[in-house]
């Protein structure tokens, strides 16, 4: 500065000097403001993980251009509305929701749960979720074993429902004002400078308030719906919002559709050599067009929707595989050969010839409702309406949407890591494969979902336990709409077979 | 002189300058609002997607910009109504005929006239969908009855969401910037011409179509226009009468079957003479003003004859009981050839004779039709055109494909064939139009099921031009007879 203006000085006019002087303060000086206030603020870097796995855990699907929470709200929610999350006993904050956080290499936990991505745009860390948040879960072989975590597995623990309530009742909280936000923020350490402080935070609180309330409407319906629980989510009710469909005129019979969420895993074989009906009604054949419909989910948009970072993601699920059963627990290898031939004879056409080579002559085709017989309002929930509008999404784009057709059953899915994707039927229904392999009448009326305790003995997650460490977990009522447990039963579905016959197919489903 | 020198290079360089400005500005201008470019190949790959989804020049005048009438549905889903009740599903509540995976439905045209526009063509009144059953897709038939598509619920549509105040920039470009990404010249456009215009466009609207908003008339419903009003109101631009004439979107394949000089006349009162007329008129309606390009148009609707006088009536596509049918077609001769299989076929019969509704006759005159010929001439279009004529009664309809024409009557009054056997009075007072679950039994749509009330629209036979009685021809045979008749019927 000194030598600037000894510079200034030596200039020997005082006109010229007058002017320099002028110079810098109307323009070098508010030019170096501004492109430093643009550098600031024009910025778009997600956080980038070298590792596809780490990617998958907490990279960037470009949902937080539209959605994202400014990191240090998402950081505070949960202390500024504990009131609208499940009572946690030991947990608390989003893993009462059943979000998973990883713990850092010192120890500590981490700032940010498993599935979500943070990215810097217009000058604000911004976190919202990815594809691992609904399609990563953990698994304990005993109740005092630590948790395995299994990338590509159904988020069987995440409750996205109770996600979404916590969202939008917490942003129409009173405390959710910067009065209450930013002293949290300095509580738990955010050392905001003083841009952030008084101007970046109160707007970005402000505007956060204003746009989740605006989309309060549109997301109405689902604090209507009965409790899906956790792992399961009402798809495509949920697409209707894409297209601001007024959701409480819809036809009744299309609501309360609740889904499993799928397994990622072995999407290649999805592909190639055959393209499968894939979602569980077998609505589209294109797994890169079911990946950016999916995405819809994460927050993205056909304009902000980071297809770099996507494209990661689809090649890691092409041909990740699940943890092996027998990794975990010991399989009787001579019962489960008893068990081959029982399921080549009545599983094998419709669900391939093993959990890894999917062959088979109607695998990954949609069976008729009246055949397979399972609850319907999942496929009711797929209106023809839906599928035509569908094809509008991404218009524009070489990768418009051509592929959604409305379908008029259920699809025949390839089982690989089957053992970690209970409970079965798509609607998450039936616990267990044991109790899959009895008719209708003899599955549990009631149980428990979201204990990631495995029940090696049935296969299927620890189902009959409401509470464990102070967290409750799901009662699933069956008897609920969207819940109904009939269907994939009868002879040809393995229900009549005797209990011996059925130890050894399930013993044999293990090494899947 | 070296200070002249200097103005005068000043001089030619800003004028140099300027008009190099004014060129990219016109450039940029014309490129991007006026600039035309051909619909992509696939369009015209084959005669039934051009028939579905080729341009008939209605862009120019008729067009909504694409991105508008992308993001309506998304800001005014409460205005997608039926019978009053609001309809989710963007413009599928409105039933138009939607293949799967197709960007628009058919008969919705997009051309880039400078920008993106969506229009329509004829196939958005002439293409039937049909399903075997609730638990199946829709098969397509081009040149079939648009049975389901509610023309009045989107005229309508577009006029309510124009004078809603949230049809401003502000709220389009928001939710427009939500699914595409325009550079800045159409971004500009966009808020500062595109939407003005196509807001003040609606809006004027709004006073042509006063009479689709009448609360003394009943809706048209799906699969219904009034058509001769519309023509009343537009093309001569008629003061509003208390006609009120609605018909059903008649089929409009095997057009080779009128001949003109056996005295064939289109349209339900015959009140046009010949195809070529038929389809000019049609054409001009969607166009919504004189055409921009009249050789290109003449060629449309030349392509469009030619198509539709080849395209053959559809075949009835479940079992038939050949027995039966064969049983039903002499009861057929003795009962109905003499009029819909004879040289009466296509001839206009005596109101007194067939007895329905006379709404549509009334909405449509001599006067009209020396006015409507007239305008037309003045386009410099050569057709027979509009009949010079006063109207005496309804034509006796050509009966191939009869099967997929339901609900039937002119006014599609009566949902079946059945139905239609039965005396007046004991043909169904209410039913819902515009379901396209087909009835194998009763030959016609599925009116009267929770989902045909859900989707359809209510008729009711006792509102204004909607009457199901008169052509009780045939009432009078037995139960028995009557299916027997019916069986044949699907066969022609």
């Amino acid at each position: 500065m000194n030598k600037v203006f000894g510079s200034i000085k030596e200039i020997t006019s005082p006109w010229k000097r007058r002017f320099v002087i002028l110079f810098l303060f109307t323009i070098v000086i508010p030019m170096i403001v501004g492109v430093w206030l643009l550098n600031r603020f024009i910025g778009d870097t997600p956080v980038d993980y070298a590792s596809p796995t780490e990617h998958f855990k907490y990279g960037s699907t470009g949902g937080e251009h539209e959605m994202g929470f400014p990191y240090w709200i998402w950081r505070t929610m949960p202390a500024i509305c504990p009131q609208h999350l499940p009572a946690g006993g030991y947990q608390s904050g989003y893993q009462s929701l059943g979000m998973i956080y990883e713990k850092n290499a010192d120890g500590t936990e981490r700032d940010v749960p498993v599935g979500t991505s943070k990215r810097r745009y217009q000058g604000v860390d911004r976190v919202f979720l990815n594809c691992a948040v609904c399609h990563t879960s953990t698994v304990r072989a005993a109740p005092d074993k630590t948790a395995t975590l299994v990338l590509g597995m159904p988020a069987a623990t995440f409750n996205i429902k109770g996600f979404q309530e916590f969202f939008f009742r917490c942003a129409a909280d009173p405390k959710f004002s910067k009065e209450y936000i930013l002293p949290e923020i300095q509580r738990q350490g955010g050392d905001l400078d003083l841009l952030d402080r008084y101007l970046v935070y109160p707007v970005a609180i402000a505007i956060m308030r204003d746009r989740v309330l605006a989309l309060a409407g549109r997301f109405d319906w689902v604090f209507k719906q009965q409790d899906w629980g956790p792992g399961r989510v009402d798809t495509f009710n949920s697409a209707k919002v894409i297209f601001n469909f007024p959701m409480t005129h819809l036809d009744p019979k299309e609501l309360d559709a609740p889904a499993d969420f799928p397994s990622l895993w072995r999407q290649r074989q999805r592909k190639e050599p055959r393209e499968m009906q894939l979602h569980w009604d077998g609505n589209n054949t294109t797994v890169e067009e079911r990946n950016k419909s999916a995405a819809f989910g994460t927050g993205t948009t056909p304009p902000t929707i980071d297809l770099a970072r996507i494209r990661r993601v689809e090649d890691w699920i092409m041909d990740a595989t699940p943890p092996l059963f027998k990794d975990f627990f010991p399989i009787d290898t001579k019962l489960a050969a008893e068990g081959a031939p029982i399921y080549k004879q009545y599983c094998a056409s419709c669900h391939g010839a093993s959990g890894s080579d999917f062959t088979g002559e109607h695998v990954g085709q949609v069976v008729p409702l009246a055949q397979i017989g399972t609850d319907r309002r999942r496929l009711d929930s797929y209106a023809s309406t839906l599928a035509v509008n569908q094809a509008t999404l991404y218009a524009g784009y070489p990768w418009r949407f051509t592929h959604f057709t409305k379908t008029h059953g259920y699809a025949n899915l390839p089982l690989d890591g089957l053992w970690l994707r209970a409970p079965y039927l798509h609607n998450g229904s039936v616990p267990s494969l044991r109790d899959l392999l009895e008719p209708a009448a003899k599955r549990p009326k009631t149980f428990y979902r979201g204990n990631d305790v495995y029940d090696a003995l049935n296969a299927g997650f620890v189902s009959t336990v409401a509470e464990a460490n102070g967290k409750k977990f799901f009662r699933l009522d069956t008897t609920l709409p969207g819940n109904g447990n009939g269907g994939h039963e009868g002879k040809t579905y393995g229900t009549e077979l005797s209990a011996v016959e059925k130890t050894a197919l399930i013993e044999f489903l293990k090494t899947f | 002189m070296s200070a002249l020198f200097f103005r005068r290079t000043w001089f030619k360089l800003l004028a140099v300058i300027a008009i190099i400005v004014g060129i990219i500005g016109a450039w940029i201008g014309y490129d991007r609002g006026f600039r035309e470019h051909p619909q992509p190949d696939w369009v015209t790959a084959t005669p039934e997607m051009r028939f579905k989804y080729g341009s008939i020049g209605a862009e120019h005048d008729a067009g909504i910009p694409y991105w508008i009438f992308y993001v309506l549905p998304r800001i005014f889903p409460e205005k997608l109504t039926q019978d009053g009740k609001i309809i989710p599903g963007g413009y599928a509540a409105l039933g138009v005929p939607w293949e799967q995976g197709q960007e628009l439905p058919s008969g919705f045209t997009k051309k880039k006239i400078g920008f993106d526009r969506v229009a329509n063509n004829c196939a958005v009144c002439h293409t039937t969908t049909y399903r075997a059953s609730p638990d199946s897709n829709p098969t397509f038939v081009v040149g079939g009855s648009g049975h389901t598509t509610n023309v009045e619920g989107f005229f309508r549509y577009l006029i309510d969401c124009a004078k809603d105040p949230r049809f401003n920039a502000d709220i389009l470009m928001a939710e427009i910037n939500r699914v595409t990404d325009l550079d800045l010249i159409d971004k500009l456009l966009y808020r500062f011409v595109i939407i003005p215009i196509t807001k003040k466009r609606l809006l004027e609207r709004e006073a042509q179509f006063a009479w689709v908003y009448r609360k003394d008339f009943p809706d048209w419903g799906r699969g219904r226009d009034d058509a001769m009003n519309l023509t009343k109101y537009f093309m001569i631009k008629a003061p509003m009468d208390d006609t009120f004439g609605p018909t059903d979107m008649p089929s409009i394949w095997n057009l080779k079957k009128y001949v003109w000089e056996k005295g064939h006349r289109m349209n339900y009162a015959g009140d046009s003479h010949d195809p070529q007329s038929v389809i000019m008129d049609s054409a001009l309606g969607l166009l919504g003003a004189a055409p921009a390009n009249k050789e290109d148009f003449v060629g449309q609707v030349k392509w469009l004859k030619e198509y539709l006088s080849a395209l053959p009536a559809p075949k009835y596509p479940f079992p038939i009981d050949t027995n039966k049918a064969n049983t039903g077609k002499t009861l057929f001769d003795a009962n109905c050839a003499q009029c819909h299989a004879s040289d009466k076929t296509g001839t206009t019969l005596a109101l007194a004779e067939v007895g329905t509704d006379r709404g549509r006759l009334d909405s449509w005159n001599k006067g009209a039709a020396i006015k409507a010929n007239q305008v037309v001439k003045e386009m410099g279009l050569e057709r027979r055109g509009l009949v010079e004529e006063d109207l005496k009664g309804y034509v006796v309809a050509f009966l191939d494909g009869i099967w997929l024409k339901a609900p039937y009557l002119h006014n599609g009054s009566v949902p079946t064939l059945r139905d239609l056997l039965e005396p007046a009075a004991q043909r169904p007072k209410v039913f819902w139009r515009g379901y396209d679950v087909y009835d194998q039994a009763k030959v016609g749509f599925v009116t009267d099921t929770q989902d045909a009330q859900r989707i359809g629209t209510r008729m009711d036979t006792s509102g204004k031009g909607g009457g199901n009685q008169g052509h009780e021809f045939g009432t009078t045979l037995s139960a028995t007879e009557k299916d027997t008749l019916v069986e044949y019927l699907k066969t022609l």
